[in-house]
């Protein structure tokens, strides 16, 4: 399914959206950052989110749904923030 | 007194007198200064029977007791009027230096009265204040007038109106170090009623704290928590207020095409990434301040100034469906040298853009046309042809010509960069606002899409009231201190009181502080009622309230306000109608202010 890195995340990807699989939003983050395994430092403080780093399935936060065991599927879209803000 | 200087500049520009008088120690304990102060001072001074573009309005300057200390980002001022644009109380605040300077003259406030019969402008030194003629300023814009006038960054900062405020464009700004603004609610039509083309400071005065040792650990203290947070160390420095553009777009908050859609298929195209990679020359800062959000920015045909933020990003961008990010850049640059508050600008262009299409407007204007962004900025600033009708706002112009309802204002002010039916709180915010639909009054950006502090779910309305109204008593206490809210992204209210009596030498805590926030949103409030404002006025375009959104992350939702406004009422202690009740006023020592109303 289709990951969009926003912000500095950009920059371990080299670009804006890439694909990566799983049946949770844990597994895709994981199997993301087994493609690009400098991502891990920069999602992941163990195995938990960095702090204020927000992921988005279909434009809600997992925090309110289920977190990284919220289940995706091929069609969602998900979008990955860093540390953001502004106004 | 340390802290404050005890002294406020008070120019008649009809007379011609230049006075001092005493700061009262009182107000200034109970109000501190900047947003609070000022709004204390134009209580006394301006009553409902004052047209906002008459002699009798005042302009009131104001800097709090950080200002010019060095504590982190303590270069800002405000400035407290009658809105021409609203006819409500307006605060309006800026960074840069200008603020600093003026508090380096000598004084706490500046108080300018009255209409002087010929251009003039205003020099403040230690030593002196003069007012001489500035006929030979007037007409020109302010990147010209500010270089005319010989700003030099650390030591001489100018202030001025661009051409519109010259015209009385009720959207104009008031313009400091060059790109900075006192935008919203059209206090450069002020400026420009009193025939005051420019604010000269030149000053060497140190604001010297009370307790030294105390507050060089609080300097230390709050660098290492700005230099901690990701937020004001990296996601501002490297990518700008813009940053946030995206995210707000993908959750379905991004107003766009004037408040139709709520997702732009081009956000990545104008967003803060965008211009990182595209036009971005480096970042700056303003005085005193780490944080380095500032964009410097050139385009491709050599045009280059600040910005552009995510508001003025937004209402050249997605409100009026334009992707062009060199053409946004470059009408924010020209709105900034005409003197042009850029939200209000934006968001009527977008206005007047829905206005054609549907038929209400005799133009040919369509959205998208990125192409005609320079023409009605320039057209506006100068009462030309349509211009003179977008000068008037996006309420009046929608009004003219028969629908009102496509205005996307609250209290005539122009809405900003996030849909109320995709942020419910943030709908309260723009409801309740004392100047209108605004956002830095109280922004649920944090809580209701970025987590800070916490992430509370942004389609809920219950238990909205308290948490929007301790974000606008907090915003007030930034605004009156006179602080970045960006600091307050890092550093808590705890921290402004120990720095605060570091510097004053008087003890504030935190309770203290906030207290003083809810006396400055009561005492807005009551100023609005005794101008006429009810709470009928405290609500939210019919599209907000009626339309749901079509599609995306929010579809579905219309802005549910009702409950959320009973909730707010009784949460901050007033009657059914919006009216503080007599026990909050003598809670908060305003009971005095109505008995004499």
């Amino acid at each position: 399914m289709l990951v969009k890195l926003f912000g500095n995340l950009r920059q371990h990807t080299g670009q804006l959206a890439v694909t990566a699989s799983g049946t949770t939003i844990g597994e895709v983050l994981q199997d993301l950052c087994a493609a690009y395994p400098s991502l891990e430092k920069a999602i992941f403080d163990s195995d938990q989110l960095q702090a204020h780093v927000r992921v988005m399935v279909n434009g809600h936060d997992i925090e309110l749904a289920h977190g990284l065991d919220t289940p995706v599927s091929e069609t969602d879209q998900i979008a990955v923030f860093p540390p953001i803000a502004g106004g | 007194m340390q802290g404050w200087t005890g002294k406020i500049l008070d120019i008649d520009l009809s007379s011609g007198s230049i006075n001092t008088q005493p700061l009262d120690k009182e107000m200034a304990r109970l109000y501190l200064g900047g947003r609070g102060l000022g709004g204390r001072l134009l209580w006394d001074l301006v009553g409902p029977e004052v047209d906002p573009l008459a002699p009798e309005n005042v302009l009131i300057f104001t800097t709090g007791p950080i200002t010019a200390t060095g504590v982190q980002t303590s270069n800002r001022f405000n400035v407290s009027t009658k809105s021409p644009l609203t006819g409500t109380l307006l605060h309006s605040n800026s960074g840069g230096w200008w603020g600093m300077q003026f508090k380096r003259t000598g004084y706490d406030a500046l108080i300018v009265r009255g209409k002087a019969p010929e251009p003039v402008m205003i020099t403040i030194t230690p030593e002196e204040v003069t007012i001489e003629d500035a006929t030979h300023l007037w007409g020109k814009t302010v990147f010209e007038t500010t270089e005319a006038l010989g700003q030099d960054r650390n030591k001489r900062n100018v202030l001025c109106i661009g051409p519109a405020g010259e015209n009385l464009v009720r959207i104009a700004a008031i313009m400091n170090d060059r790109e900075r603004a006192l935008a919203r609610g059209g206090p450069g039509a002020v400026m420009g009623s009193k025939n005051l083309k420019a604010i000269v400071v030149e000053g060497d005065a140190k604001n010297q704290p009370a307790d030294k040792d105390q507050f060089k650990f609080m300097l230390y203290e709050t660098r290492k928590l700005l230099k901690a947070s990701p937020l004001t160390s990296q996601a501002f420095p490297e990518f700008g207020t813009a940053v946030v553009l995206n995210a707000v777009n993908e959750i379905g908050a991004l107003p766009t095409r004037n408040f139709q859609q709520t997702q732009f298929e081009h956000a990545y195209e104008i967003s803060g990434e965008s211009i990182t990679d595209k036009i971005l020359v480096t970042n700056q800062a303003c005085w005193a301040c780490p944080i380095t959000c500032t964009r410097l920015t050139k385009t491709s045909s050599g045009q280059e100034g600040e910005g552009p933020e995510f508001e003025s990003t937004w209402a050249f961008g997605a409100q009026s469906g334009i992707d062009d990010l060199e053409l946004i850049a470059e009408a924010n640059y020209l709105a900034n040298d005409l003197g042009l508050d850029t939200i209000s600008m934006g968001n009527t262009i977008g206005c007047a853009m829905e206005l054609a299409e549907k038929g209400f407007l005799p133009a040919d204007l369509r959205f998208g046309q990125a192409e005609k962004l320079h023409d009605l900025i320039h057209d506006t600033a100068y009462r030309r042809g349509l211009g003179d009708d977008l000068a008037e706002g996006s309420y009046r112009l929608a009004e003219k010509f028969g629908a009102p309802q496509l205005s996307m204002s609250v209290k005539k002010l122009e809405m900003p960069a996030y849909d109320p039916r995709g942020m419910q709180g943030q709908g309260l915010v723009y409801a309740t606002s004392n100047r209108g639909a605004c956002h830095e009054t109280g922004n649920m950006l944090g809580p209701e899409v970025l987590a800070l502090p916490r992430l509370i779910d942004r389609f809920a309305t219950q238990g909205k009231a308290g948490i929007v109204s301790v974000h606008q008593d907090s915003a007030a206490v930034v605004d009156s201190l006179v602080y970045c809210k960006f600091v307050n992204l890092a550093v808590a209210e705890e921290f402004f009181a120990r720095t605060l009596t570091a510097i004053t030498g008087i003890r504030f805590t935190a309770d203290d502080l906030m207290k003083v926030g809810e006396r400055v949103w009561t005492l807005e409030r009551l100023y609005n009622l005794r101008e006429g404002f009810t709470a009928e006025d405290d609500t939210l375009p019919d599209r907000m309230l009626n339309e749901p959104v079509a599609d995306g992350p929010s579809q579905g939702f219309t802005a549910n306000l009702a409950p959320m406004l009973e909730e707010y009422y009784q949460f901050r202690g007033w009657d059914e109608n919006g009216v503080p009740k007599p026990e909050k006023l003598q809670e908060l020592g305003l009971a005095d202010l109505v008995a004499v109303a």
